[in-house]
């Protein structure tokens, strides 16, 4: 295995975990749109607790994407930065919208202030905007119709992008975000704040945001199929098993949330992300940009992906275990040495 | 507005905008890791105060930070995508690297500003340590990348392509060990004053007791040990700067005609056709020996390269005295402030002229920053990669830059008086109320109703 393909896989496994951490805490955001009514304060407080800690962390995973296509794949990250010009600035400005917002709202003076309020305003919204605008641009590399027929990239060749495949797949990337983030928060209502109310509250939003999902996955599988064929040729060699795998998990998600066993249901729903990136990843291989830049053409010499691959292992020996510990102290059941439990708990 | 021009202004403005958090967020976890060293040591609670007050700020200052980088990460590519395609074959590496310092720093960020009631006192105060390291690790990687850029090596050209890379030769480019040693000491020289500057404006408007006189007392500390080095630091690059970017240097010091002796000169305009300055404070020799400690030496002019080669010198020229002049003041004020602490037998001045000149040097040496980096970044002009990318042939082809410089600038604006804002009203709560227990803390936040019995 060459070492491009090391890097590529590393990668994926990157997009995969930003989708699992980085999308619960758009999810979260977009679950804070949606709280309104008796329980609404509870729902911006837990979702508060539940962000404060990790969202930098989690958002990070981005731009180490961001930084290993430029590195390990300069050519095509420079056309991807012309193609997408339009949905990735508008996924930044999301982006940079959504951390500001959150941490304004999170440290305003007065919780309830009209400062606060306008801030979760923004928070929310920008919580939608982005993983819209990220997934769409995924499913506009999928399709296969990015670029010009000549193989060359163009801001504004909107066809590549404004079609009902890639707004499906935009909006699944949103009602995916939150589901993930539905069913976090169910655990953390129930384990962290130990309100059995939220809990119930998270798991009827889960199941549904869940539904949407499956429904828009499926509409994306069949639109796929008219106008993205080498994704579905793909999915028809390769990727078949993987998409089966992914729906058999789906559903054992959605039974799990229904009998309660929230903490399989949390391992699950990582589970279905990572097939369901993994099944995408399968199809479209060996393409980084279809079809003009696979990844035998548009990958840096091998010794910088060497290079690049042992400061990729040095650099993991340190974050995953810190990783690991942040974890640990704020998220999971078994607390980390030095750890203490808070006195309200 | 033509796309090149839209292009430059929102990416000079991304950079002027993240590079003061940047700076602070080098700088402030190195003083938060010395604070509440000292109040677990001392077990004053004074210490811890200081401590809390910093760590609510940072949180902010640090989230901003962390999104006009992403800012930046972005717009290498939306902006300049010519750019990345040649930079990321040969100076990925660091980027990635500085990836990984981001991601430790945003790790032990969140137990830190997070794990006040989850972490034992030592293990808070150790997860400190792995965010200033990690600060300074991401300003060393990011700045080897501009340096790269100023002096790149590493690569050979071969018709139009680029082979025979060799990454840790770009990385440890020429410019590398002035740059990234300059731009450290910066962020530490304006961290302090900054501090300094916050407690001394308290003090001049009547504030009294310990906790100023302490919180003034760091921030000054910090200032009068990075300053003396920042200056020296800035000889040592300009010297280099000389031999190594001779056409960066001579726009700084407006020598237009390569000449043996050359003048310094001090202040002036630069004329932004020709170079040649006017109205300055001329020193003979002065330049050849600051550059070569030699006053017949030969100082390469201007005209060295043709006319569409040379950076505008009235900007370069007038920034880099601005730089020069702000880090002098801020010097003068730090010996000036320890001189009458030692003289007056260790007690704080409260000279209210000394103190409104502290006030003075916390801006001015975000200042200095901004100019170094217009120094470093406009002396490089016409090129984005010395010698090999013009700036002009690195911009997109994408349309409407100048809408989108316009709501780039529109939600910076947004941005910072939401911050200022914040910032005071976070500044005008009532001190946390502080004990001591067992080996570590008890803080209590005031509410917002003690906040209005305060008659805040």
């Amino acid at each position: 295995m060459d070492a491009a393909l090391i890097a590529l896989i590393v990668l994926w496994w990157a997009l995969i975990t930003y989708a699992v951490l980085g999308g619960a805490d758009f999810g979260a955001g977009v679950w804070d749109f949606f709280a309104v009514g008796r329980l609404a304060d509870r729902q911006r407080n837990l979702i508060n607790h539940a962000l404060g800690p990790v969202w930098e962390a989690n958002h990070v995973w981005l731009i180490f994407l961001i930084v290993g296509l430029f590195s390990v794949f300069p050519s095509a990250f420079s056309t991807l930065s012309i193609a997408l010009f339009f949905p990735f600035t508008l996924a930044l400005l999301g982006i940079v919208l959504r951390g500001a917002a959150f941490i304004y709202r999170y440290y305003a003076v007065e919780t309830t202030g009209r400062f606060a309020r306008s801030w979760g305003r923004v928070f929310s919204v920008s919580s939608v905007l982005t993983p819209f605008f990220l997934g769409a641009s995924a499913a506009a590399v999928a399709s296969g119709k990015l670029l010009l027929p000549n193989g060359m990239a163009d801001a504004t060749y909107f066809v590549s992008w404004i079609s009902p495949f890639v707004l499906t797949i935009g909006a699944m990337a949103v009602s995916l975000c939150a589901t993930i983030a539905a069913v976090y928060l169910t655990v953390e209502a129930r384990d962290t704040e130990h309100d059995r109310e939220l809990a119930e509250s998270y798991r009827l939003k889960a199941l549904i945001a869940g539904a949407i999902t499956a429904t828009l996955g499926a509409l994306g599988l069949v639109l796929s199929s008219v106008e993205s064929p080498i994704l579905w040729q793909g999915m028809l060699v390769r990727a078949w098993p993987v998409v089966i795998v992914t729906m058999i998990i789906g559903l054992a998600t959605a039974i799990t949330l229904y009998t309660r066993h929230y903490n399989t249901a949390r391992v699950l729903i990582i589970a279905e992300v990572a097939f369901m990136l993994g099944a995408w990843g399968l199809a479209q291989y060996p393409y980084i940009i279809p079809i003009n830049y696979t990844i035998g053409n548009s990958a840096n010499a091998p010794n910088v992906i060497t290079a690049i691959l042992i400061g990729l292992a040095c650099g993991m020996v340190i974050v995953i275990p810190s990783l690991y510990y942040l974890f640990s102290v704020f998220k999971l059941p078994y607390p980390a040495p030095e750890a203490q439990r808070s006195a309200n708990e | 507005m033509s796309n090149l021009l839209a292009a430059r202004a929102q990416m000079g403005t991304s950079l002027a905008f993240h590079i003061i958090f940047s700076a602070l967020g080098v700088g402030i976890p190195l003083l938060l890791c010395i604070v509440e060293g000292l109040a677990l040591r001392t077990k004053n609670p004074v210490w811890m105060m200081l401590t809390r007050r910093w760590a609510r700020a940072a949180a902010i200052l640090f989230a901003i930070g962390a999104v006009s980088g992403t800012i930046l990460s972005f717009e290498l590519g939306l902006l300049w995508p010519t750019y990345t395609k040649f930079a990321g074959a040969v100076i990925g590496l660091p980027f990635m690297l500085e990836g990984f310092a981001f991601f430790t720093e945003a790790i032990f960020l969140g137990l830190y500003l997070y794990g006040w009631d989850r972490l034992s006192p030592r293990a808070h105060w150790l997860c400190s340590f792995p965010i200033w390291i990690s600060g300074l690790a991401s300003a060393w990687f990011i700045v080897s990348a501009n340096a790269w850029m100023n002096t790149p090596t590493g690569f050979v050209m071969k018709h139009g392509t680029i082979v025979d890379i060799n990454p840790l030769q770009a990385i440890f480019n020429p410019s590398t060990p002035y740059e990234t040693v300059h731009m450290i000491l910066a962020c530490y020289v304006a961290t302090g004053f900054a501090v300094a500057a916050t407690y001394a404006l308290a003090i001049l408007r009547g504030k009294r007791g310990e906790y100023y006189r302490k919180g003034l007392m760091v921030g000054m500390l910090m200032a009068v040990i990075a300053t003396p080095l920042q200056i020296i630091s800035g000889d040592f690059n300009a010297r280099y700067l000389a031999d190594y970017q001779p056409i960066k240097f001579a726009a700084m010091e407006g020598v237009t005609h390569t000449e043996q002796g050359a003048a310094l000169k001090i202040g002036g305009l630069a004329d932004p056709n020709t170079g040649q300055i006017h109205y300055a404070i001329e020193i003979p020799k002065g330049l050849s020996l600051l550059a070569y400690l030699n006053p017949d030496a030969t100082i390469k002019g201007l005209e060295q390269v043709p006319r569409q080669d040379r950076p505008n010198a009235l900007f370069v020229h007038s920034s880099f005295d601005g730089m020069v002049a702000s880090g002098l003041f801020g010097l003068l004020v730090a010996l000036l402030f320890w001189g009458l602490y030692w003289f007056k037998k260790r007690t704080i001045p409260e000279n209210r002229l000394l103190l409104r000149g502290i006030v003075l040097a916390g801006p001015l040496a975000f200042l200095a920053i901004e100019l170094g980096w217009m120094v470093t970044e406009l002396g490089r002009q016409p090129w984005v990669i010395y010698g090999y990318l013009r700036t002009k042939d690195a911009v997109t082809t994408a349309p409407l830059l100048n809408v989108s410089f316009l709501v780039f600038s529109l939600v910076y604006i947004l941005l910072s008086a939401a911050l200022i804002w914040l910032l005071l009203q976070i500044a005008h709560r009532p001190l946390p109320q502080v004990k001591v227990v067992g080996e570590g803390y008890q803080v209590i936040e005031p509410t917002i109703a003690d906040a209005e019995e305060a008659g805040i």
